[in-house]
């Protein structure tokens, strides 16, 4: 009975305490806390105990050695220490480990990966790869997180839970970036392209990749909706900037966006498609053939969209608009569907009986 | 088979993969499509001139149209929900009487004839039968008009327009247009409207639907709103005015559940459900008469007996509890007055009592028994009647009501935020074990439970905070 | 196929796999399963053939709705299940898994599938997966009398002829053609008829080479399974769910 006494007391006199303004300082406080911690997240990692943070650190630190290697460029602590952003203190008792562990070495102030140090690179690499191109095909999440998503769970998946998730996606050979993913053996094949900067007028190419980071140029690149198996026909380009034309649309870059984006030339048997173009820029009165689905649009979205007939050959026409021009209701096979026109960004079009008559 | 056997054709098979592309699924449909295309030339006679489908196309014009589809849309919602509460009124009423006046005491006088002890008399009859009989009188008639007149419109093709239209309001705040309808199914019974969910199949924006579905005024929840609204707000203008203002009150209530809807809609496809898949296609079938009959038997069957049914199974314990704690006495005190003056404080916090608070813990089965369970909890704590604790009841006019909740020490901010708790708070249990049968997942029930409470109890708190700043 | 020859007209359905699939199979001589896309009236057909014989419920475990109710014919009891309405089995939505499954191992006698007749060209995309599954259909075309009102008519001889099913003319709204659907599926499920599916064609060359290929690894390690094709095109699209049940061995019976 005495509890029940209390706990009455404390309620009643809970309205004077919350009186007046001091309610909505508390909820400003609140938010602020919770945008604090939001902002410095990463750096609250390294407030765990260290045990708990050296597999990713040490993982972290391979993954970028690997990479650097590979682009033949000279390593120092400082540089790792920045590009990690982790204490060089850290970095420094991480190393010796990984020394002893005989994952690196280190000679004349370099640090070289041994064998097993690269075979562990890679090994993170495979699951970073496979958890994008899982996060492309199973989830619904937009394509500027699946790096921080996949940088998180690369420390996470066993061996053998990356086996399964690699089964599960049907042996997959390359991430939705169009980077390869290294074999469990960890063989990685490689298909070199060259930057979209430098390449002479009117050529025509095909974009194979597109580098995730940094996250601010690839913001702005898939901001234009390029993707990876994209046709692209060079405008114009120089110092500063390059023009170009891709499904019907005229992207201008600057150099230092453009330099992410690789291509290949198109083989003798792709041809680059002309009057190639985006289904939502089909007007009322005109009529259309679609080309095929664009390779970014991808998992249960591309597989309904063929499954409603938006095939390669099949035609079709606008029938109406809803209010705000969205969703369209399409007509192909004398049936109505109505797509969102981000959807209908994704399915390739040529124009049809080009009807002038109609156009305003 | 062997195992081995089973991994070399898996291997095959991915082996092969490689070798096809990773696009053969594209090729599989591309491959399906030529050959329906070319059976389809074969087969298909047309018989002169194609008649293109004129008269649809008008209809479509007009019922997409960004003049008149709106204001159509408006309006056939309105009669529809006009329909229910009137046509409502009068079998509700005859249920009522039927199962409360008349039946009620005929099972009294059998039980005391039989000799039932008075304790299980009043466990079984004023709890258990009560709590029934009141659930399928307010429940069955309003469900019992307003699904197959919904069914009818789906079957002629009409909602899908409706979704169409609203898509783009929808889609900002990530939800799917077919929400539209599972919103206002909701304003039917909120379990039919998590049932109706099927019909999105986008595994995102039907989770969506289902979470914030209960922030569709449901059918239990109107009269709660009405009553309310015409006491304490109908009342501070002259009585000509009163009836005008207590709807434009009731209507705000239901349109701030509508803003809700879209703000709690967009903060879950924003945070937790970012990661779901989600598809958006909707077809425009043609229209097509519907099937009067089949459509008015197997609503009945299908949506409106089997809501009726759960919400009867999750009626019947309520009753036996509401009689219960208000015929259990500790030092002379029932069990409901003890918690009633222990929830007080932490009600008044909320601008609401410990009457209004432990009625929406005891009547979580429908909304519908708040108002009565309400009622009865007053009159026991202000001790006006000894024997007949434990039974439910409704008064026969407002005034009668409005004297006894000022009574009960009922203000202005009382009857405001019982208004806004009665639209933001856990849905009922019927609603609860179907969003748990839809989406089979603990975790999403719970948080589609608990989620209104808190919002109830911030938006309350925050009503009574700036009230306190004027008052 | 060795049942036939013991037994000409006996149910062919797989009885312990449908009771997996939550359908008791005691009380009925045959099990009929009703396909199709959404909006070609599969659910008025239903109605037309069971009347208010039937009962609603989900498929165990899942949020779709499942129809089941019967009718007689010639003494025989048919067992009716009204499959969730799919454009395609090939994607891996709840219902498509439904339907698949029930059609892959519940392995009904017959499956009826309704198919709007003004659209067929839409429809068959289905139909021809069906086909791919199972071996005793019967098409509906259904909405005959609107496919008229514009002027469209289907030739269903030779529409039966490339299907290597029997085809049926319906309009179920106003009862036309039901009886003749019926008694059309009852001599299927008699093995009066006997059908031989269209089998899919139009894959470009190299993906057939492929098809082919791991088509006659299935057909090696499992001699008799009637749709090894079909599995071959699903293992080729890593269909997980395929995948996995050839790991708990689902194909070996039957």
């Amino acid at each position: 009975m005495t509890l029940h006494l209390n706990l009455e007391k404390l309620f009643a006199s809970l309205p004077t305490l919350f009186n007046k303004g001091y309610v909505f300082l508390f909820f400003t406080a609140l938010l602020i806390v919770f945008f604090i911690l939001k902002k410095y997240q990463y750096l609250l990692r390294s407030l765990l105990p260290f045990k708990y943070i050296e597999k990713s650190i040490t993982e972290d630190l391979l993954k970028q050695l690997y990479h650097i290697t590979s682009g033949q460029k000279i390593t120092d602590f400082r540089m790792l220490s920045r590009a990690l952003k982790i204490p060089e203190r850290k970095i420094l008792k991480v190393f010796e480990s990984m020394t002893q562990n005989g994952l690196i070495y280190i000679s004349d102030g370099h640090i070289t990966l041994t064998k097993t140090g690269k075979n562990y690179a890679l090994s993170i690499i495979r699951i970073h790869r496979l958890w994008e191109k899982y996060l492309s095909e199973k989830t619904g999440f937009d394509k500027s997180l699946w790096h921080d998503l996949a940088e998180a769970k690369e420390h996470q998946l066993s061996k053998e839970e990356t086996e399964a998730l690699y089964e599960e996606l049907g042996r997959p050979r390359f991430d939705p970036h169009g980077d390869p993913i290294p074999t469990a053996l960890g063989e990685m094949i490689s298909e070199m392209g060259t930057s979209i900067v430098g390449i002479p007028k009117g050529t025509v190419a095909k974009i194979i990749h597109i580098e995730d980071e940094p996250k601010s140029i690839y913001r702005k690149i898939i901001k234009e909706k390029l993707h990876v198996g994209a046709h692209v026909k060079i405008l114009t380009s120089d110092d500063h900037h390059i023009i170009f034309e891709s499904e019907g649309h005229s992207i201008q870059l600057s150099t230092i966006v453009a330099s992410n984006i690789q291509v290949v030339l198109l083989n003798s048997q792709e041809a680059y498609e002309e009057g190639k173009v985006r289904l939502s820029s089909l007007i009322e009165g005109e009529h259309a053939t679609i080309l095929g689905i664009s390779s970014e649009c991808r998992g249960a979205n591309r597989r309904r969209l063929l499954d409603l007939g938006f095939i390669k050959g099949t035609l079709l026409t606008i029938e109406y608009m809803g209010p705000n021009q969205n969703p369209r209701a399409y007509r192909l096979r004398n049936t109505l569907i109505a797509l969102r026109n981000d959807q209908a960004d994704f399915i390739l079009i040529e124009k049809t009986q080009y009807d002038r008559t109609r156009i305003l | 088979m062997e195992n081995k056997d089973i991994q070399d054709l898996l291997d095959l098979a991915s082996e092969l993969r490689w070798e096809v592309g990773e696009n053969f699924h594209d090729t599989l449909v591309e491959g399906i499509y030529a050959d329906a295309a070319h059976i389809a030339q074969k087969t298909e006679i047309k018989i002169g001139e194609p008649n293109p489908y004129n008269f649809e196309r008008k209809l479509d014009q007009v019922l997409t149209s960004k003049k008149y589809g709106f204001p159509i849309m408006i309006l056939i919602l309105s009669i529809i929900l006009w329909l229910t509460i009137q046509g409502a009124n009068y079998p509700s009423g005859l249920l009522a009487s039927f199962f409360l006046e008349f039946l009620h005491p005929i099972l009294k006088t059998g039980a005391s004839q039989v000799g039932l002890p008075w304790w299980l008399d009043g466990f079984l009859i004023d709890g258990v039968y009560l709590a029934l009989g009141w659930v399928i009188s307010v429940m069955l008639p309003p469900m019992a008009i307003f699904f197959p007149m919904f069914t009818l419109l789906e079957d002629f093709g009409y909602l899908p327009r409706v979704a169409f239209n609203l898509d783009s309001l929808f889609k900002k705040s990530g939800a799917h247009g077919k929400q539209a309808l599972t919103m206002s199914m909701g304003w039917g019974c909120n379990a039919a409207g998590v049932v109706a969910t099927r019909i999105i199949d986008s595994p995102r924006e039907r989770l969506i639907a289902i979470i914030t579905n209960n922030f569709s005024l449901c059918n239990g929840r109107w009269p709660t709103q009405i009553l309310i609204a015409t006491i304490f707000i109908g009342a501070l203008v002259p009585d000509s005015f009163s009836t005008i203002l207590a709807s434009i009150a009731v209507i705000n209530i239901a349109l701030l559940g509508i803003g809700f809807t879209f703000l709690s809609s967009w903060m879950l496809s924003k945070t937790l459900l970012k990661g779901e898949v989600s598809t958006f296609a909707l077809e425009l079938p043609p229209y097509r008469p519907p099937n009067l009959w089949t459509t008015l038997y197997t609503s009945l069957i299908d949506r409106t007996l089997i809501v009726l049914w759960r919400a009867m199974v999750f009626a019947a314990p309520a009753g036996a509890i509401i009689w219960l704690i208000s015929n259990i006495y500790v030092d002379n005190l029932s069990l409901a007055n003890i918690t009633i003056d222990w929830m007080d404080g932490f009600g008044l916090f909320f601008g609401l009592n410990g009457v209004i608070l432990l009625a929406y813990v005891v009547a979580i089965p429908a909304n519908e028994i708040v108002i009565p369970t309400i009622l009865m909890l007053t009159v026991a704590h202000l001790n006006l009647m000894g024997a007949g604790d434990g039974v439910m009841f409704e008064l026969e006019s407002t005034t009668e009501t409005a004297a006894l909740l000022h009574a009960g020490g009922w203000t202005l901010l009382t009857g405001i935020n019982l208004m806004l708790f009665s639209l933001l708070h856990n849905p009922c249990s019927t609603t609860i074990y179907t969003i748990y049968q839809e989406t089979k997942s603990w975790k999403w029930t719970a948080f589609a439970s608990i989620m209104p409470v808190i919002l109830g109890f911030l938006v309350t708190f925050l009503v009574t905070q700036i009230w306190q700043l004027f008052h | 196929m060795t049942e036939l020859e013991s037994c000409d007209s006996c149910a062919l359905n797989n009885s312990a796999q449908l009771l997996k699939l939550g359908i008791n199979v005691e009380n009925a001589d045959y099990v009929i399963a009703l396909a199709g896309n959404p909006n070609t009236g599969k659910s008025t057909v239903f109605n037309a053939l069971t009347g208010l014989k039937q009962h609603t419920g989900n498929w165990p475990g899942k949020t779709v709705t499942r129809a089941e109710g019967g009718y007689r014919f010639k003494d025989h009891k048919m067992k009716l299940i009204d499959l969730p309405g799919t454009y395609s089995l090939l994607s891996t939505s709840q219902d498509e898994e439904i339907a698949r499954n029930f059609i892959l191992f519940g392995k009904p006698d017959v499956t009826i599938i309704i198919v709007d007749a003004a659209r067929i060209e839409r429809n068959l995309n289905l139909v021809l997966q069906i086909l791919e599954i199972t071996d005793r259909a019967v098409l509906c075309l259904n909405l005959m009398d609107e496919a008229l009102r514009h002027h469209i008519d289907i030739d269903e001889r030779t529409l039966g002829k490339e299907l290597g099913i029997p085809v049926v003319k319906c309009s179920a709204i106003k009862k036309q053609g039901i009886s003749e659907l019926i008694s059309t599926v009852h001599q299927v499920a008699m093995r009066q008829i006997i059908c031989k599916p269209y089998r899919i064609k139009g894959l470009s060359k190299p993906a057939q080479k492929m098809v082919d290929k791991l088509d006659k690894k299935i057909r090696k390690n499992y001699p008799g399974l009637p749709n090894s094709r079909w599995i071959a095109m699903r293992l080729l699209d890593a269909d997980a769910d395929i995948i996995k049940a050839l790991k708990n061995g689902d194909f070996i019976n039957h």
